[in-house]
């Protein structure tokens, strides 16, 4: 038992944590990517940009600058600033509900990437700064995972990352296979370059060998058991933490609890054979839109629901 | 060799008289005669053997760890984080001797027991207006007194569940009542954390002075909370209702939700349904029994006081009526601890329970009485006015410290409304050392114990002491530029110095 606005805001503080990692993560990789000055470099870059629905990514010819503000404008919707700042605000509001050790890494984290410092420590050495943000979000998540009671609060966070992630994957992986950019990606810098937005490319190259091919990259990030990054992984552990809070509740139509279990038994039994014949941007396309669906549902049935069906009997 | 070297460094050591000029006031530390007072050698002992870069690095040691935990409080008018910041917050603790403190605990209690008798005599039989010890116009006629409260049934008679009194030393070392917090005070999460850091700044010395815990405020509150429910309801659901993140002293109401355990819930969390209060949970609607509302009286329900609140739970105070939730503090305790009612809290307390009261007042000229007026307009200059209906610090004026042309408005206000004013002397309240700029100094301070009633009235061994930052000021409060610092209160009164002096070494106390 939670109150609804605090799972809310909890469920907030799991999606912007991810988002503030994954575009931080973004940067870093096409500001290494363009220090090449190759074609692959530049087209790395315009996919990263293109993959948070930067509409101006093909005329992109200021990589450094596009990194900077994607890092630290608080004017652009989905800054990582703006993104930090978002889970604080979001972590102040259920202060009572996370534990210190919790609160203070990410208080710590939103001072130091918003004091008057930041700017120039970004341009100083942009690579050692976003390195600190990740590190410090994984020091994050590490003690809320460490310290928080692992009951339906930090579930709640924990579906909000997981949500997130698998909407970001997918967004990524659409933008490079989908064919959207009119051209095959086949450029094994580029191909490196991917792997690295997802944080995969270690695990991938264990997994398949310095073998770097679209097809298995898709069917690494969209299929793998045991990446915490694959789009199945994210589903698995989304339906998992469902199954936990929906204890003793009726699973109706429309639950956001079937349709996490949908997407994962889709992508459980889906294999990558099926996806070439029918061309990637379907099942990344479904992904993102029961991603939203899942999101609408939770929001319906933990949050906003209306008082006359629920007052106790 | 390291033992010269820390001497050396050493400039603000306190080596008085010069360096640390005693005023008027009583000083906490320091007798008149220079003599440091025996609760304060242990101290003194302390910080003379620290050099100003070991005590600059300390406080600010101290001040980080405030904006680290987000001890912060949100000034009006800035957007986001920008209006965030810390009281200042200073580190050497206020110290109290156990037998002063005995007297305070005595005197608080019988104020707060005879305030409680009070408050459910003027909405219930009104036996203290009949008798005349009060003014009718005084009690009926105040903005604060809400009529909705008449007749209805408190549990304990405990109108005021959290006190916060505000207490000061006179010149003679005397303390006296200034002020009854009866509303909403708060302040006690800076005791809390004013605590937590000081043990880490003088963790050697605090363990030889044997001093009273005051860890146990969030478990008292929580059980005078529970006591407030009826006996059919055996395990009590408490929240604490806050106005949102940006109110001023939401650090505090999250802190102290986090530390009963117990949810932190906003008006729009609640929901009234066949006058039983409810909150919103993941799996539905689930009764609440005690709320504990950190809310102004006005906002608490839109549908009995302020229409245009949307702070509140409309319905919550028919349910309250209704005897299915208690809201602590009760709606209307306002009326008690008015600036014009405070002048008669001695008659009070005589006429309740029969007793002096054994913290005095101050002596409180009541403007709305033409012969105390023209007293109070003849001497604007020696006394201190306050508006009746304003805290905070604002509306007042201090006589001694205003310009002639100050002075001159005040008193055409003063004039226009008299009922609206109280005057009292000028009283310069006791200094305790403070580190400012480097240098310790003297600075004027004031004590807010903390006392708890439901079935029982307990006081916390412990204060919020509010600290005068600017020199010679007067005025406290913290939108006006005030800090704090910690309170110890000493078990017993032994004073035993250690046998060596340095026991606590500095390599005990710089470990952080």
């Amino acid at each position: 038992m939670m109150l609804a606005r605090v799972a809310d805001s909890l469920y907030w503080v799991g999606r912007y944590v991810e988002r503030a990692e994954h575009l931080s993560r973004l940067s870093a990789v096409m500001l290494n990517a363009t220090l090449d000055r190759t074609e692959a470099g530049a087209q790395a870059a315009q996919l990263a940009r293109a993959s948070i629905g930067d509409p101006e990514a093909a005329s992109l010819s200021d990589p450094f600058n596009a990194a900077r503000a994607l890092v630290l404008d608080r004017d652009l919707g989905g800054s990582v600033v703006v993104s930090l700042a978002g889970a604080r605000e979001n972590a102040r509001q259920v202060r009572d509900q996370i534990t210190t050790e919790t609160w203070e890494r990410l208080n710590l984290l939103y001072l130091r990437a918003t004091a008057g410092q930041a700017e120039r420590d970004f341009d100083a050495n942009a690579p050692d700064f976003l390195q600190g943000i990740i590190a410090d979000l994984h020091l994050f998540k590490g003690a809320a995972d460490a310290t928080m009671s692992h009951g339906e609060g930090w579930r709640f966070m924990l579906i909000g990352v997981h949500l997130e992630r698998a909407q970001l994957i997918a967004r990524l992986l659409r933008v490079c296979f989908s064919g959207a950019q009119g051209r095959v990606l086949d450029d094994h810098l580029a191909l490196v370059s991917i792997l690295r937005m997802a944080c995969a490319l270690e695990p991938y190259l264990r997994a398949y060998t310095a073998d770097l091919h679209p097809r298995y990259i898709l069917e690494f990030l969209l299929f793998d058991e045991d990446f915490p990054r694959s789009i199945r992984y994210s589903t698995a552990l989304m339906e998992e933490h469902l199954t936990h809070i929906s204890k003793g509740r009726e699973i109706g139509r429309g639950d956001p609890l079937r349709l996490a279990g949908r997407l994962n038994a889709r992508l459980t039994y889906t294999d990558v054979e099926d996806v070439e014949s029918t061309g990637a941007s379907a099942i990344l396309n479904s992904v993102e839109a029961e991603c939203s669906a899942i999101h609408q549902a939770m929001y319906e049935t933990f949050v906003a629901y209306p008082l006359e069906t629920r007052l106790p009997a | 060799m390291v033992e010269i070297r820390i001497k050396a460094e050493a400039p603000p050591v306190m080596g008085r008289p010069d360096d640390y000029p005693l005023g008027l006031a009583y000083d906490e530390m320091f007798a008149r005669s220079g003599e440091t007072r025996p609760h304060y050698q242990l101290l003194h002992t302390r910080i003379q053997t620290l050099g100003a870069l070991e005590l600059a690095d300390r406080q600010q040691t101290l001040e980080r760890s405030f904006l680290l935990q987000g001890i912060t409080f949100t000034v009006y008018g800035g957007g986001e984080a920008a209006g965030e910041r810390i009281i200042p917050t200073d580190l050497f603790p206020r110290i109290l001797p156990a037998t002063e403190w005995a007297k305070i605990e005595k005197g608080l209690i019988q104020r707060l027991k005879a305030l409680n008798l009070f408050l459910a005599d003027i909405y219930g039989e009104q036996k203290i207006i009949a008798d005349r010890v009060v003014p009718r116009d005084l009690i009926l006629g105040a903005p604060s007194y809400r009529r909705q409260m008449q007749h209805l049934y408190v549990p304990h008679n405990a109108y005021v569940n959290v006190c916060g009194s505000d207490l000061i030393r006179g010149e003679d070392g005397e303390f006296f009542v200034l002020e009854d917090n009866l509303r909403v005070p708060s302040g006690v999460s800076y005791m809390l954390a004013n605590r937590e850091a000081a043990r880490r700044t003088f963790p050697g010395t605090f363990r030889q002075a044997g001093v009273k815990p005051v860890e146990r405020y969030p478990d008292l509150l929580l059980a005078t909370l529970k006591s407030m429910a009826g006996d059919w309801r055996p395990n009590p659901q408490v929240v604490v209702l806050t106005p949102g993140v940006y109110n001023s002293a939401y650090y505090e109401h999250a802190y102290l939700a986090r530390l009963m355990g117990v949810p932190l819930v906003e008006g729009r969390d609640l929901a009234v349904h066949d006058d039983l209060v409810y909150m919103r949970t993941t799996s539905g609607l689930r009764r609440v029994d005690v709320i504990y509302r950190r809310v102004d009286d006005d906002f608490v329900d839109p549908l009995s006081f302020r229409r245009d609140s949307s702070l509140g739970v409309a319905g919550m105070f028919n349910a309250y009526r209704a005897g299915n939730v208690v809201i602590c503090n009760a709606p209307g305790t306002g009326v008690a601890d008015d600036k014009a009612v405070y002048a008669y809290v001695p008659s009070i307390i005589k006429y309740y329970l029969d007793e002096d009261a054994i913290l005095p007042n101050v002596k409180t000229y009541l403007c709305r009485d033409p012969v105390e007026l023209s007293h109070v307009l003849a001497n604007l200059d020696k006394f201190v006015v306050k508006a009746v209906g304003a805290s905070g610090g604002y509306g007042m004026l201090v006589g001694p410290h205003a310009t002639v042309a100050e002075r001159e408005a005040f008193a055409e206000a003063l004039k226009a409304d008299p009922e609206n004013y109280i005057a009292q002397p000028t009283i310069q309240l006791s200094t305790a050392p403070c580190l400012v700029d480097g240098r310790i100094e003297p600075r004027h301070v004031d004590l807010r114990p903390f006392i708890l009633s439901g079935e029982k009235v307990v006081v916390t061994p412990g204060a919020l002491t509010r600290v005068a930052l600017k020199r010679g000021s007067l005025v406290v409060n913290s939108s006006q530029g005030g800090g704090s610092k910690d309170t110890w209160v000493l078990s017993d009164d032994g004073h035993t110095l250690p046998d060596l002096p340095d026991a606590d070494g500095a390599d005990a106390e710089s470990a952080l």
